[in-house]
């Protein structure tokens, strides 16, 4: 008997579809830019807030238009932070780190400028923005299977998540404008040379990541039971661990990482509480210690720029 | 590669141009500085030019004298839920000071100085020397056992009063220092959190606790008095700072079913109970106990959503907190906090008011603008003051001496869900003023 | 009005361990190309040697029973603050003996480290680094004997024993620029020495290095066994300075902080790192004396604060994106001579 059955499996399946939403997307903005985006928590953070800002100061309960306008806000954003800072840093020669600090400094700028926007919709509307709490929305269903009920949530990231696996592999695989991002990704010179538009793919990518990014926090408002400006950061480690399961670059692998940080996290650790005694204040711990144990085991290859380098003995 | 001559030269240019870059950026700043300083008000009891908005009476004769205390709040961070509802009570808390002040014929005027530390210990100890450094002798924050920690040496040796609204770690009622917490111990509310799961028929339960000092310590203090009480307590541990509790919620269930346990005792915050309670209320195993809940979640907007109020009608859902029952000055300054500023009054801004109150008194009743009088001071004048959050007396290490509990529900009104205070904890026994569930 | 001095002191004295981590940071990446994203694991690591050697050494050298009155109990704190000033020689020894193993504690750990991270590959060594910092932390918050959640307080300081407050922030701030100078002449060395060219090399293309009969495992470790040792160094000066360390204070974005400071100020340059520790810990710190004066009650004002740090980590990188000072050619004797040859000859 699986500890927590029934209610630790629909927990990974749930959790296994929020890491897809909030993964996949850095991984692409990884693999076609090259770039580690700090600001990625702020994506999903402002998805969460525009849905919460609808709801608290419009009373929208809709969450298809509460994805939407997410998607719109995050891949702006996106946009913004390239168009206005890593390209014109690229253009000028700056390093990998050098843009990944500036991604920092836009990370930090965001954080704050949500604060403050959450204290002008106070002013304006004497509701609390700073810690919001778990929105009901009207037009998702819940479903009911083998007599218990999947929640609104669940069933609102399952179809954005396998929606987004499908739209993903149908556009990669059998779109134009697909095979030509993923030939940016494996080799942006060679791209350029052969007449492909890096700028216009690389600005795609980013509304795509920025965009999907958002809407995976827009969907996350009807699972959690307090949104704060923290939510993205608190969980941007493991969607950063998922991804470098991942290699950053293989979205299969991706995949695979969210099921398995998924499943240590909500199966794992209740199977090690129940039997081992193990404090669950430790489910931090064993998430980074999955990660660190499949990079060692097999280390993934591709970001590296090429064969991993493997300790020789001398002689 | 350039010719080490053509490097030099370049390496010089460029070091040239570093170095005025930072001296402009250093004069500019520091003109901002001055600026700031010359409209700046000064601290520690200089006359001040007359204030523009002086108050009704509208003498600009008298110069008011100014003393400025300084506010260290987690505006960010963790704890900015809470932060940000503190800083409305500082506002709030200072026009009271200052009207009362004036009432009472003084011509002074406390000004706050706010800053925000994100919920970190370095910030933390940075904002109380930059208080310092600018001459005030009063700090109020911060609000984490371990920031206090981190800042306590420093309070010390400078001989800056600080004065803690809401730090209960057991490891800092330490005597004769600089550090005054206008809160009580944890060990009281364990006791009466005890005393309640007991007497509503709990025999064995769950201590669902934050892994933080405050988590930890009030989880040892229940399990102890529970035992006492002769029940049986299991702890269990979940990390703060996650975004989510699905997964923590979900091994409590398993555990619930595994040790055949009656109740669940949440010890928790704002945020992370709010999300723990509407996770449990998904749970099949989770509604067919009875919850007991700390302090922390009491207040937070997120307990009144449809999905807590409904569960907490299903399993008769039962806090306690500090509290002086039937106290109408908490009842106002809750009321007068939610209409000026929109906010509701959660856990500990009792205890900031009165801190911020007590400072105030205390630096008129020292006499002189210094740490040690202030000190001297403060300890007389809490002995005589009664505010929101009670009787306000300080033991001998600096912490409060007497608390009430009182025990709290989540009812069903017409304007939705709200909290209610349904009971009191007398003489080793809860009495019930109402019965909130049917 | 403003304790012009007393600024200073605080300033410089968070100045110069930020320093440190800036300098060993910018040794291990900028010049090594080990992108070090867990720089706060050697730090906390340092940090606890320290505290939990002091606080425990204290207590039983002075009779206590450890067992009973452990350093985080109530009791214990009260026991140290009382014990704190009264034997000065003690607090000295101490001070210098815990210097010394957190160095070794935190080098060890780097040079161990290393054996993991040849094994991912370069692009994940940042990760990799990063994630064994977040499990030590978690560790940390569990481990009964070093006060697990609560961390350990009342460190007695080396200066405990000094009654005037001011001369014992400047004792310490003395001490902490010591070690600060300590640090940058034995980098300085580093770089800028035939290992230094090496080291250099090994970053700009691991594969020809090792074509070339490097051994790269070898100075992968040796690079991190020193860079974790003085950050260990710099952690030990962080719990002394705060009196207390908790595991909350060593989290990722420590490390994040110090890489800005790298950035700005110029990746390869140890001066750089300086300018940019100074930079970013002047700015934030100027700026808290001038928000609150804002006025504005719409938000908190403070706010305007943070986001000016994070407009000024932008605009500085959009305004040179090769950090503020750059990098400089290796300084051998054998580059002296050829400047001057070369000035000489061109003068003539």
């Amino acid at each position: 008997m699986l500890p927590g059955y029934p209610y630790s499996i629909v927990n990974f399946l749930h959790y296994f579809f929020f890491y897809l939403l909030f993964s996949l997307p850095l991984t692409l903005s990884y693999r076609n830019t090259k770039v580690i985006n700090f600001a990625h928590s702020n994506f999903i953070t402002y998805g969460m807030y525009t849905a919460v800002f609808l709801h608290g100061l419009l009373g929208n309960t809709s969450l298809p238009a509460a994805a939407a306008a997410a998607f719109l806000v995050g891949g702006s954003m996106a946009l913004l932070n390239n168009i206005a800072v890593f390209r014109p840093l690229e253009r000028r020669g700056a390093s990998p780190s050098l843009v990944m600090i500036a991604s920092m400094g836009l990370w930090i700028m965001y954080n704050y400028l949500l604060y403050m926007l959450a204290d002008v919709a106070h002013f304006f509307s004497r509701k609390n923005f700073v810690s919001y709490s778990k929105i009901a929305y009207s037009d998702v269903p819940e479903l009911s299977i083998a007599g218990f009920t999947l929640s609104q949530s669940f069933v609102a990231s399952m179809l954005a998540a396998l929606g987004l696996v499908v739209a993903l592999y149908l556009f990669l695989e059998k779109t134009r404008l697909g095979r030509a991002m993923r030939a940016v990704s494996d080799n942006p010179v060679l791209a350029e040379v052969s007449g492909i538009p890096r700028d216009t793919i690389v600005n795609l990518t980013w509304l795509i990541a920025g965009g999907v990014a958002a809407v995976g926090g827009a969907v996350w408002t009807c699972f959690s039971g307090t949104i704060t400006p923290q939510s993205g950061d608190a969980m941007i480690l493991q969607v950063f661990t998922v991804s470098f399961i991942g290699g950053l670059v293989s979205l299969l692998r991706t995949g695979l990482g969210a099921l398995a940080i998924s499943f240590i996290e909500n199966v794992g650790i209740a199977a090690l509480n129940t039997y081992l005694g193990v404090p669950t204040s430790f489910r931090p711990f064993l998430t980074f210690a999955t990660l660190l144990t499949i990079l060692i085991a097999s280390p993934p290859l591709g970001a590296a720029g090429g064969l991993p380098y493997r300790f020789r003995r001398r002689g | 590669m350039t010719s080490p001559s053509q490097a030099a030269v370049k390496r010089a240019f460029d070091a040239k141009l570093a170095a005025v870059a930072i001296i402009a950026l250093v004069i500019g700043i520091a003109i901002g500085f001055a600026a700031a300083g010359a409209f700046q008000p000064t601290a520690g009891g200089q006359a001040a030019q007359p204030q523009p908005g002086a108050p009704a009476g509208g003498q600009a004769a008298q110069p008011k004298k100014t003393y400025t205390i300084g506010f260290t709040l987690p505006l960010s961070g963790e704890l900015s839920s809470i932060g940000k509802i503190w800083e409305k009570v500082v506002y709030l808390a200072i026009e009271d000071l200052n009207r009362e002040v004036q009432a009472y014929g003084f011509n002074v005027e406390f000004k706050a100085v706010i800053l925000d530390d994100a919920t970190s210990e370095e910030k933390a100890l940075q904002n109380v020397q930059t208080f310092a450094q600018q001459g005030i002798k009063v700090v109020i924050g911060p609000a984490a056992s371990s920031q206090v920690k981190a800042v306590k040496s420093f309070v010390d040796s400078n001989k800056i009063v600080l004065i803690s609204p809401s730090s209960t770690a057991p490891t800092l009622a330490i005597p004769n220092d600089f550090i005054f917490r206008t809160v009580g111990s944890d060990a009281g509310q364990a006791k009466v959190l005890a005393t309640l799961a007991r007497q509503e028929g709990a025999r064995k339960v769950i201590v669902f606790h934050r892994n933080d000092e405050y988590g930890n310590a009030f989880a040892g203090f229940f399990e102890r008095y529970f035992k006492e009480l002769g029940g049986t307590a299991v702890k269990m541990p979940y990390q703060t700072g996650l975004s989510d509790y699905a997964a923590e919620v979900a091994s409590l269930a398993s555990r619930v079913q595994a040790e055949g346990a009656d109740a669940v005792v949440l010890i928790s915050f704002d945020t992370d109970g709010g999300n723990i309670l509407s996770h449990a209320a998904e749970s099949p195993v989770l509604t067919k106990v009875r919850w007991f809940i700390s302090e922390g979640p009491h207040g937070a907007a997120e307990l009144k959503s449809p999905t807590v109020g409904e569960f907490a009608a299903k399993v008769r859902l039962l806090g306690t907190r500090p509290l002086f029952i039937a106290n109408p000055l908490y009842e106002d300054f809750k009321a007068r906090l939610k209409e000026k500023y929109g906010v509701d009054a959660s856990v500990f801004c009792d205890t900031l008011y009165d801190a911020v109150k007590l400072a105030g008194w205390a630096i008129l009743r020292a006499g002189a603008y210094d740490g040690e009088a202030i000190r001297k001071a403060l300890v007389e004048v809490a002995k005589n003051y009664y505010g929101p959050s009670g009787w306000t007396i300080f033991d001998e290490n600096g912490d409060k001496a007497n608390q009430d509990y009182g025990v709290w529900a989540i009812v069903k009104t017409p304007q939705g869900y709200d909290f209610k205070d349904v009971g009191v904890y007398e003489r080793g026994s809860i009495v019930f003023l109402e019965k909130p569930y049917p | 009005m403003i304790d012009v001095v007393g600024f200073l002191v605080s300033w410089l004295t968070l100045l110069g361990i930020y320093s440190i981590l800036a300098l060993t940071l910018n040794f291990e990446s900028g010049v090594s190309g080990v992108t070090n994203f867990g720089k706060v694991l050697f730090y906390g690591v340092g940090a606890y040697t320290a505290a939990a050697l002091t606080v425990y050494l204290v207590l039983i050298l002075n009779g206590f029973d450890v067992g009973r009155t452990p350093p985080y109990s109530v009791e214990g704190i009260v026991a140290l603050g009382q014990l704190a000033g009264q034997n000065p020689a003690l607090n000295l020894a101490l001070f210098a003996l815990s210097l010394v193993l957190a160095f070794l504690a935190a080098g060890l750990l780097g040079y161990l480290l290393s054996y993991p991270i040849l094994r991912v590959g370069p692009a994940f060594v940042g990760f990799t680094l990063l994630s064994s910092g977040e499990l030590m932390r978690i560790f940390l918050q569990h481990f009964e004997p070093v006060g697990a959640s609560k961390g350990l307080m009342s460190i007695p300081g080396p200066f405990a024993w000094v009654p005037e407050p001011r001369v014992r922030e400047l004792a310490f701030l003395g001490v902490v620029l010591a070690l600060l100078a300590l640090t940058y002449v034995v980098m300085d060395r580093l770089v800028n020495s035939p290992l230094g060219r090496t080291l250099r090399a090994v970053r700009e293309d691991e594969v020809a290095a090792l074509c070339l009969g490097k051994h790269v495992p070898r100075l992968k470790a040796t690079v991190l066994f020193i860079g974790s040792g003085f950050t260990g160094v710099a952690g030990a000066l962080l719990a002394y300075y705060l009196t207390a360390v908790n595991p909350g204070m060593f989290v990722p974005a420590v490390t994040f902080n110090v890489w800005a400071m790298i950035i700005l100020g110029g990746m390869g340059n140890l001066r750089g790192s300086l300018v940019g520790a100074v930079l970013l810990t002047l700015f934030d710190r100027l700026l808290t004396f001038l928000t609150p004066q804002l006025g504005i009650t719409v938000i908190s004002p403070d706010y305007v604060r943070w986001f000016s740090v994070g407009l000024l980590i932008v605009a500085l990188l959009l305004l040179r994106p090769q950090g503020l000072l750059p990098e400089e050619p290796v300084r051998t004797p054998a580059l002296e001579e050829l400047e001057v040859a070369l000035r000489g000859g061109g003068s003539g």
